[in-house]
């Protein structure tokens, strides 16, 4: 027996599955109201006034953001009297539990923003209403096409990139300073120095983060296979956690963590990791630009003393890779009973004043999605842009250079199960707290992986 | 006639909460049991009924297993400890003459808070570069260096365990003070006079005057500390190398880290059974105490 829940209508087939179905589903989905596609406000008539209610997810929580987009809100209602926006916050961490369960319910926001591995999965449960109308008016050229790429299915766009950021080697140049040291370019060269700076407690040369609750394992992981021109899903979609170079970046971080990151890091997320560098307890750790503004905020004393660097490689005369970009997108709900208006709203916070204040809010952390407005005078009048100029470079850099996690091969359910799943993360305790052999860790966590690709219904090339 | 527009005044009046109560409780129940049978999942609209692969599948999964070994260690050691703490605190307020209210208060304090602040206040406290439990004890001359109260495998399930009965033990703490006041007083003098010692008096006159009313607390709690996720999910995640994973994270990773719904129903649906299991071999105990008063 098939059973659909009513959000793409009622197809229960077989009479007594029927009868105990629709008890079921009408209870649980019944009440949640159910809306198909709204082909009529899918295409407007242009000279009608927009209407209706639009409900906004954000994953906006800092303060700046936040306000940028509630006063966005504001001037767009003023113009259009007739439209309501309603912008409800949550942390990403929690907009994960509101949307899919939100799906199932059927209740689910006009727009939202979203994780690049998001939206692969709200593509393939056709959740998403096709924005290449509003990337057109925006201007297509605008935009990275490995940015766009990272919503599009079948040469239709999905989402429409935001903002951009990518990961680099941050460091203290007065610790570098003071032991003599050279900025790192090699992954040998970083644990030299990582190792040379190392003083607990009062600093650590490098925190190896590897708590089951993020995916920071996953990403450190990544960058080194990266280096070596490899990648953590082959080409025929399967987890590859047992070539050579995997093998190799596993021993890499194992040794790492042992002689230069402080215990309690095996079981560290983003937050604790972040907070030891902005705290000065680090001498090295990978982040965004998003770092610029954590370090002004707890320890400003710091500012002058940090800078960016791109990510080590195996050899210095190797090319600059992109070990890690994320491409933040909005997307507009299929659902949702007032697209010409959603989608009109999204379109004016791409409005090159506006979108510069956007991105202003979190500068340096936040780099734009418009190629064009990176050289824009009035993006670059900004003091933190001109301080941490060289920064910024190298960010925007390898921007272009770097996907998500996993999605070397374009958009894939798999990535965001390697990064969702602790695996990996698992894989390096096991490896560290129980003496497991690297070789054997890693073909069981491979294993797993592959099991949960093919659990989420994923099918192999 | 009467007696008829007398019951449907009384079915008028108990509708409200009846429909709460099978909106809040009995409907979860059922459409949880539902899709354990199901391949349900979040993000698909479509699913089959499955029988009972789920529970199959579920069962044989060695990570199971693990995380309910945890979970009986984690509800067992929480609910002895906020026992012993809670009953001890408890008699030590009821002969507190003076400001007995503000000790009160000040003990119940860590169950006014929200888990989410307990559980990153502990995080902060124990992180073994920053914090300030190991920074103090290594100050103190306790340890050569930092602890790793949440990374060292042998320090972690304790550490946590720690932190929920501290958590936990002013709810018995209250309960069993309220239930000491109801003791009569006019007994414990009668068995002071007999010639009755302390132990025996507690025995033989506190005791029955509070034993249902900490059978019931443990029964209570039982269910709460072995159905607890946020403190234990805010504080370690599970980790490290699982050794904090309980079923409750167990459940959560399949239903929303893979989406697999009726996966997940079906973990819950085991620890449904093992729970009421539980209350009901609980509960016969207390009332066959009950019966023996009586005889």
């Amino acid at each position: 027996m098939i059973y659909t829940s009513t959000r793409e209508g009622s197809t229960i087939r077989s009479r007594w599955g029927a009868k105990a179905a629709a008890l079921a589903l009408a209870a649980t989905f019944g009440l949640a109201g159910c809306s198909a596609p709204n082909t009529d406000s899918a295409v407007p008539d242009e000279d009608a006034p927009l209407t209706g209610d639009i409900v906004f997810w954000s994953g906006f929580t800092q303060g700046p953001r936040a306000e940028y987009l509630q006063g966005m809100a504001d001037k767009f209602m003023t113009e259009n009297p007739d439209v309501s926006i309603t912008i409800e916050t949550f942390s990403w961490p929690e907009f994960e539990t509101k949307w899919t369960t939100g799906l199932a319910s059927g209740q689910v926001p006009d727009v939202s923003t979203a994780l690049p591995n998001q939206v692969v999965e709200m593509i393939n449960v056709d959740a998403l209403a096709p924005v290449d109308d509003v990337i057109d008016d925006i201007g297509r050229d605008r935009f990275s096409a490995a940015a766009l790429g990272e919503g599009q299915k079948d040469d239709v766009s999905y989402s429409i990139p935001l903002y951009s950021h990518a990961q680099v080697m941050w460091y203290r140049t007065d610790l570098l300073e003071a032991a003599g040291l050279e900025v790192p370019q090699t992954w040998d060269e970083l644990k030299d120095a990582a190792i040379a700076l190392n003083a607990p407690p009062t600093t650590y040369g490098l925190s190896v983060p590897l708590g089951t609750n993020d995916m920071m394992g996953s990403r450190y992981l990544n960058f080194y296979v990266q280096s070596e021109g490899g990648a953590l899903i082959d080409d025929s979609g399967r987890a590859d956690l047992t070539s050579p170079e995997a093998i190799e970046g596993i021993n890499y971080w194992v040794d790492m963590y042992k002689k230069t990151s402080p215990e309690g890091s095996i079981n560290y997320n983003i937050t604790d990791q972040a907070t030891l560098f902005y705290q000065g307890k680090t001498a090295f750790d990978f982040n965004s630009g998003f770092h610029i503004g954590g370090v002004r905020t707890n320890s400003p004393q710091l500012l002058e003393s940090i800078a960016a660097a791109p990510l080590p490689r195996v050899k210095a005369d190797d090319p600059i890779y992109g070990g890690e970009t994320s491409n933040i997108p909005l997307v507009v709900w299929n659902a949702g009973d007032n697209q010409a208006a959603s989608k009109a709203f999204v379109e004016t916070l791409y409005a090159d004043e506006d979108y510069v204040k956007f991105i202003h809010s979190v500068p340096g952390g936040m780099l734009p999605a418009l190629s064009d407005i990176s050289e824009d005078p009035a993006y670059l009048d900004d003091e933190t842009l001109q301080q941490f100029g060289s920064s910024v470079d190298v960010i925007e850099e390898v921007i272009p250079l770097g996907t998500a996690i996993g999605m070397e091969n374009g958009p894939t359910v798999q990535a965001g199960i390697i990064t969702s799943q602790g695996v990996i993360e698992q894989m390096f305790q096991d490896i560290i707290l129980n003496g497991t052999a690297v070789k054997d860790a890693a073909k069981t966590a491979q294993d797993k992986l592959n099991q949960l690709f093919v659990t989420a219904g994923v099918t192999f090339k | 006639m009467g007696t008829r527009i007398q019951t449907l005044g009384k079915a008028a009046f108990v509708l409200p909460a009846m429909t709460v109560v099978l909106a809040l409780l009995i409907y979860p129940v059922l459409s949880s049991v539902f899709f354990s049978f199901t391949d349900r999942n979040l993000l698909k609209a479509a699913y089959e009924f499955v029988g009972f692969q789920n529970f199959t599948i579920v069962l044989s999964n060695p990570e199971f297993w693990n995380a309910f070994s945890t979970s009986i260690r984690w509800t067992v050691g929480s609910i002895l400890g906020q026992l012993l703490v809670g009953f001890l605190a408890a008699l030590a307020l009821e002969r507190v003459p003076r400001l007995s209210g503000l000790f009160r208060t000040l003990l119940i304090i860590p169950w006014a808070f929200p888990a989410i602040v307990i559980g990153f206040s502990w995080k902060w406290i124990l992180n073994d570069v920053y914090g300030f439990l190991p920074n103090l004890l290594t100050r103190l001359g306790f340890s050569e260096q930092n602890v790793s109260f949440l990374a060292d495998p042998s320090v972690v399930f304790w550490a946590v365990l720690v932190i929920n009965i501290w958590f936990g033990a002013p709810l018995f703490m209250v309960n069993i003070l309220a239930a000491l006041k109801t003791v009569p007083k006019d007994q414990q003098e009668a068995a002071l006079v007999d010639g009755a010692n302390i132990g025996q008096r507690f025995w033989f006159i506190t005791m029955p005057h509070i034993r249902k009313v900490v059978g019931l607390l443990i029964i209570l709690r039982t269910i709460w500390v072995f159905n607890n996720f946020e403190l234990l999910f805010l504080i370690t995640g599970g980790g490290p190398a699982g050794i904090t994973t309980t079923l409750p994270i167990f459940a959560y990773r399949t239903g929303w880290g893979l989406h697999q719904l009726g996966m997940a129903s079906a973990i819950t649906v085991l620890l449904l059974l093992f729970l009421l299991a539980i209350a009901s071999i609980a509960f016969r105990i207390i009332n066959s105490g009950d019966r023996k008063a009586l005889r």
